[in-house]
């Protein structure tokens, strides 16, 4: 039994479920950011990056020490793999907090539309929830679960376009217009966290089963 | 300049080996089936079945006493050496069975060369060493032409060409080791047994007999047994894991093969517990 190196994966792991939960606060606060135009807690998601940033790049000079002196083989090389991956997915949801944030304060000067606001709401929650899966799913390589992410997404996905053709409607009124553009872009950016969060899912199915398969075809 | 042309097909061969699927479409060397050894009724080793395939280099792993030294000292008839050694189920080399009665060990040992894993080289001239074999097989043409193809095979000319007459045993430790390997090559085999061919060797020497089985594999078949799993992963398109089965009652040990596949499979992706295991380090 090889009792450091078992450590050394035991700790790489932690380190990864840890950035998870620091995206996850991130997430959480863009979302009251929006619901209650708090430019403030914009500026705390903004500056909060660099945290999940610093534990990002610690985690991947970790595992590049693991691979250096352990050569992980079989198992253990699918956990390092998906963790290296799944590191950088939720490096990737802390940068689109960071854009939702500065839209929520670039367009703080103008009026907001309740239904948007709601829907974008709606969708960061259900991102919030699909990284916590996303997260346990990999914490128990649990499959079946990390396959229901697919099915969230769906419902992300389904909010993002009720946004694009809500601020169609802005079309005659300038200034609710460019309000309205601005919040395509972060409901854009709540979608692409939940596609991080379905990344994470394909992670855990590689690292249990050893075939790596996207949920779904995005080309078709 | 003219860009360097990358030989996808070439670096896939070399980093990943053979697929399972091209590993066997090729001509079967050995067909190990029902294979048992016992040392004085001790079972040492028990049901191998597997087969090798010409040009490929198949590696045997598995923690001490698995069986596996025993194992490949079946593909050359050198259990018939050790006394009370008896190996019992069918050994098909090339479809013949290679522990038929009327069949020549000298010349099995001929075809099917074997390198230990210390560098074993007689007390004479370098070029003594390489043609010692071809000598006392008698065999036909030039012994200059011979001893120089075997020490290119065995990428060992360009060091000693200047200094045939001189004793092998001052060569290096890597260099005695190709050497043997040469002396191997000499007498014109088909297959080549390596027993932890680079365990007595320091890292750079590990990497040239590495790379030499790249190369030999080209013209032999090889297979080797090695301690080290990483060489395993390196240089095998095929790997057996052996492991020791032992009695419920704690008496008897004996070797068991858990899995045969390609390299790739059983570092990646081992269908046997028993194999994750050990290749990840959690056992042997």
């Amino acid at each position: 039994m090889r009792v450091e190196f078992q450590g050394e994966l035991d700790a790489l792991e932690a380190g990864f479920q840890e950035t998870g939960e620091i995206v996850l606060r991130s997430i959480r606060g863009v979302v009251d950011a929006l619901r209650t135009q708090d430019v403030e807690l914009c500026d705390e998601v903004i500056a909060f990056d660099d945290e999940i940033d610093e534990r990002y790049h610690s985690l991947e000079k970790q595992i590049e020490l693991v691979l250096a002196r352990q050569t992980p083989v079989a198992g253990d090389l699918r956990l390092v793999l998906a963790l290296l991956h799944s590191g950088l997915h939720v490096e990737r949801m802390g940068d689109q907090c960071v854009t939702i944030a500065k839209l929520t304060k670039l367009s703080s000067h103008l009026d907001t539309k309740q239904t948007v606001i709601e829907s974008l709401v709606d969708m960061g929650e259900r991102c919030e929830e699909m990284v916590k899966v996303s997260l346990d799913a990999f914490a128990a390589r649990d499959v079946e679960r990390a396959r229901g992410l697919h099915g969230l997404d769906e419902l992300v996905d389904r909010a993002n376009r009720q946004v694009f053709g809500e601020v169609l409607g802005y079309v005659n009124d300038p200034e609710a217009l460019e309000w309205g553009m601005r919040q395509i872009t972060v409901a854009r950016c709540f979608e692409r966290i939940g596609d991080n969060a379905v990344d994470i899912g394909e992670q855990t199915a590689f690292l249990v089963t050893g075939e790596f398969a996207e949920f779904t075809d995005a080309s078709h | 300049m003219e860009a360097p042309r990358i030989d996808s097909g070439r670096i896939a061969e070399v980093s990943h080996g053979l697929d399972r699927s091209e590993v066997e479409s090729r001509e079967k060397v050995f067909s190990v089936s029902d294979l048992s050894v016992a040392y004085s009724g001790n079972v040492a080793l028990e049901g191998v079945a597997l087969e090798v395939h010409k040009n490929t280099v198949t590696a045997f792993i598995g923690p001490s006493g698995c069986g596996k030294s025993t194992f490949i000292r079946c593909f050359n008839r050198m259990n018939d050496l050790i006394p009370g050694a008896r190996v019992s189920g069918t050994v098909l080399y090339h479809g013949e069975d290679l522990y038929a009665r009327d069949v020549d060990s000298v010349e099995i040992r001929r075809r099917i060369g074997m390198v230990f894993q210390k560098p074993n080289p007689f007390p004479k001239s370098i070029y003594d060493n390489i043609a010692f074999g071809p000598r006392v097989l008698g065999m036909k043409g030039s012994m200059d032409e011979r001893v120089e193809r075997a020490l290119h095979h065995a990428a060992l000319w360009d060091e000693v060409k200047d200094r045939l007459k001189d004793g092998a045993l001052g060569l290096s430790g890597g260099q005695q080791q190709r050497l043997c390997i040469a002396r191997a090559l000499a007498v014109e085999p088909d297959v080549i047994l390596m027993d932890e061919p680079a365990s007595a060797l320091d890292p750079i020497s590990t990497t040239r007999i590495e790379d030499l089985m790249h190369e030999l594999k080209r013209d032999y078949t090889i297979v080797i047994v090695t301690h080290n799993m990483q060489q395993a992963a390196r240089v095998a398109d095929m790997t057996a894991f052996f492991s020791v089965l032992v009695d419920e009652d704690g008496g008897g040990r004996r070797g068991i093969l858990v899995e045969y596949d390609s390299t790739t499979k059983i570092f990646t992706t081992p269908s046997d517990k028993r194999t994750e295991d050990y290749v990840t380090g959690r056992f042997g």
